[in-house]
């Protein structure tokens, strides 16, 4: 009895929803009315201007006015036809208690349960485990949040959640071709799950929501299934497959073998941007094994530096300079020398 | 005959519509639904499933769910209908 109670008093809160839904429609109406009227009003000042343009004969200002106006017709009629579609929808009729008493007890019969949270106003169904194209994806919680109905017509009042999670590899906020953090894609539904909201048939809306998850549109996914177990680059975005990505151990991402390369030394696997160019040898090496000349503080890989410290280019100018140095002390010592030559050296004793 | 008829295949139709009498769910349907397969949709009457030769009776609510529809990867664009 306790069940059937708290049944009823879910339905009355749906009709609550369902009534606030009817005024939010309205406010919609109301505001693609006035955006409409804006519009109109619009139009009539730029009549007045082109008319006054006119009477002057001021024909370049009436030129840039029709070009204005011109500009802004299809903006005048998008208006108009949205406006036009919220008027010509029909009104639509508030459902009886029964019937969506009746609507629940459907529910039971489709999903097996009804789960309902009169404290957090929230009733939900759990799909059956979905499989597309033999990638499980688990089952869906759809939830649909009664107090936020009246949200319908700006934002999705319900929610699909993954029980066992099985995200797409390059976004963990995509658990199904169609649903990125929670919000389900309705493509081809839209319309039909906004009207079944709107009119009070749940039954309708909790099973076109779970038709929607047990298809896939291969035109318009969020993760295609071919790249669902593959990686993102985080570089330049593109999908690779597990074992063909590159983990970057100083930024601690995932890139494709474009997007990465290796340190010249220690062989650790790098991307580009933590990859450093030697200046001297122009080999990739990570920040580990660079070091700084102690010369002229150039940053060089460990590989292009001396064991005293110092870089190829600081090394040959060091060698030039000791080579000028040698060449100038040989050239001093030389000059230092007499011109008479010593004791036996090239003299011979004459006997008189 | 009067009968509930709920569309939930494209704009999402529910009315009241007249039908002949002695109709039966599969001629309704291919009667509203001349190119479609009735496989790919799931009828209820009066929220049970019925067999194709179940016959229409005053007052009866028929439901036409499609159970293929095609999502996408779009952003919640704003109710037109």
């Amino acid at each position: 009895m306790k069940k059937y109670k708290n049944k009823i008093r879910l339905v009355n809160m749906l009709l609550d929803a369902l009534c606030g839904l009817k005024k939010a429609k309205s406010q919609h109406l109301q505001g693609k009315l006035e955006e409409f009227s804006h519009k109109c009003t619009e139009a009539a000042k730029e009549s007045h201007i082109f008319y006054a343009a006119v009477e002057k004969n001021w024909f370049r200002a009436a030129e840039k006015i029709k070009t204005r106006v011109n500009r802004n017709l299809n903006d005048f009629s998008y208006h108009l036809q949205q406006f036009k579609n919220m008027a010509d929808s029909d009104e639509t009729k508030s459902p009886k208690l029964a019937v969506i008493f009746a609507d629940l007890m459907q529910i039971e019969d489709e999903f097996g349960e009804l789960n309902f949270d009169l404290k957090a106003q929230t009733v939900s169904v759990t799909t059956d485990p979905i499989a597309l194209d033999d990638i499980s994806f688990g089952s869906f919680e759809i939830r649909l949040s009664i107090n936020e109905m009246s949200k319908l017509y700006t934002d999705s009042p319900y929610k699909v959640i993954a029980l066992e999670p099985n995200p797409a590899g390059s976004d963990s906020c995509v658990t199904h071709p169609h649903v990125s953090s929670e919000k389900l894609c309705e493509g081809d539904g839209h319309v039909a799950i906004r009207k079944a909201i709107e009119q009070g048939r749940l039954c309708d809306f909790f099973m076109m929501v779970a038709n929607i998850l047990q298809t896939y549109n291969p035109d318009s996914p969020y993760v295609s299934l071919d790249d669902w177990e593959g990686i993102s680059c985080y570089d330049c975005g593109y999908t690779v497959a597990g074992d063909e990505c590159y983990y970057c151990e100083d930024c601690e991402r995932d890139y494709c073998s474009q997007c990465s390369t290796y340190c010249q030394i220690c062989d650790t696997t790098i991307c580009l941007g933590c990859s450093f160019e030697c200046p001297d040898c122009e080999q990739p090496v990570c920040q580990r094994c660079t070091v700084t000349c102690s010369e002229c503080e150039e940053t060089v890989c460990k590989d292009c530096v001396t064991e005293e410290g110092l870089c190829k280019q600081c090394e040959e100018q060091r060698k030039e300079n000791s080579d000028e140095e040698q060449k100038e002390e040989s050239t001093e010592v030389s000059k230092t020398v007499p011109a008479v030559q010593s004791d036996s050296v090239g003299q011979t004793i004459v006997h008189a | 005959m009067r009968i509930l008829y709920v569309n939930n295949h494209g704009g999402g139709f529910a009315d009241f519509i007249n039908v002949e009498e002695s109709t039966n769910i599969e001629k309704l349907f291919k009667q509203k639904m001349p190119h479609e397969n009735s496989a790919d949709y799931l009828i209820r009457v009066n929220r049970q499933p019925v067999p194709k030769d179940y016959v229409l009776k005053e007052n009866d609510r028929v439901t036409i769910t499609p159970t293929k529809i095609d999502g996408a990867a779009c952003c919640l664009k704003q109710h037109t209908a």
